[in-house]
């Protein structure tokens, strides 16, 4: 399988996966039934567009909807929104908690790719935040502590694609490697 | 008589406004995905409908200016397939005009008290109601 179609072959879409969790969200008061208007609102998009991708995850069996056109998730539905929110967790987690972004970033990158990693990656990263929060371990804090320093910039296919592709980052990572390069030279001598 | 609750009535009717031009474009999408020899019917049908929910969108921004403010635009529209028959298209379209006239339904409680925007949703009420059966109706006739 090439991997940049199973991007397309996911199970949910960005845009399904937010209406399975508005759907959710908005009936969690009304024993799970939600209004379309409601959705609408909620997603800050037109009825329309809604009552349209709501026919899509209807064939599919995620939802099912009553006679006054009310919706509400069906059993295959809500495993999807708990996985959803699951991976959503994890990654909220890693993002705020390991690398040090801010909460509104780590909102904003999980809730982008929250329905696209696979169980297996969401366990193994799950499991990787506890081992670096373990007792003794302080895992987090010497990530915190820890300079970036490649050891072998020139060979390096993280250094080599970033700065291929013209990033910032990489011209001062560069830089750092020279810096920290020269002070090593300069200490050997 | 309680204040119309200005901005959030303009507010509605930029919803609204938002409904009709994107219900044009998905017209306009639905048209170009007809399979050859649909026939005159279909093609009346779209020309008819392109032409009225231009005309909707367009009255809607000229009450909410009427009301001192000015017209907001949010509308995301992806919209793809392959083709399709005249049938499928009006299965589509009664989806999106029923959440339009259903819309109108839902405002015209709260602008008791502004005659003109009254006046307006009611017609609207009608024409889409209109619609909706014509649609229907035209269903029925393709199955």
């Amino acid at each position: 399988m090439v991997v940049w179609k199973e991007f397309d072959e996911n199970e949910v879409t960005h845009s399904a996966a937010h209406h399975l969790m508005a759907i959710d969200e908005v009936g969690r008061d009304y024993g799970g039934w939600a209004r379309v208007s409601d959705i609408a609102r909620h997603l800050n998009i037109t009825r329309g567009s809604v009552s349209i991708n709501l026919r899509s995850l209807t064939a599919r069996g995620l939802i099912e909807q009553d006679e006054h056109h009310m919706v509400r998730l069906t059993a295959q539905g809500q495993q999807i929104v708990q996985g959803i929110h699951a991976n959503k967790t994890v990654l909220h987690a890693f993002f705020r908690d390991v690398l040090g972004l801010s909460d509104e970033q780590a909102d904003v990158d999980s809730c982008k790719i929250e329905h696209l990693i696979s169980n297996q990656t969401a366990r193994q990263l799950a499991r990787l935040i506890h081992f670096l929060h373990a007792d003794g371990a302080d895992g987090v804090k010497h990530f915190k502590k820890f300079k970036d320093r490649c050891h072998d910039p020139k060979s390096c296919p993280i250094c080599k694609t970033a700065q291929a592709a013209g990033h910032q980052d990489s011209v001062l990572q560069q830089l750092e490697h020279t810096r920290e390069g020269i002070n090593e030279t300069v200490g050997q001598r | 008589m309680k204040p119309l609750d200005n901005a959030s009535v303009v507010e509605e009717l930029n919803r609204l406004m938002a409904e009709e031009l994107e219900a044009f474009l998905r017209y306009f999408q639905l048209r170009h995905r007809l399979r050859e020899g649909e026939g005159h019917d279909a093609e009346k049908f779209f020309e008819g409908a392109l032409e009225e929910t231009a005309e909707h969108a367009e009255a809607i921004a000229a009450h909410i200016r009427k009301l001192g403010h000015t017209p907001t635009m949010k509308i995301t529209v992806t919209a793809g397939g392959a083709p399709i028959s005249f049938r499928e298209a009006l299965s589509e379209a009664l989806v999106f005009e029923q959440q339009a006239l259903d819309a109108y339904k839902e405002l015209l409680p709260r602008i008791k008290g502004e005659a003109a925007l009254e006046k307006f949703i009611r017609e609207q009420v009608a024409v889409e109601g209109e619609h909706v059966q014509e649609i229907t109706q035209l269903l029925k006739q393709k199955s």
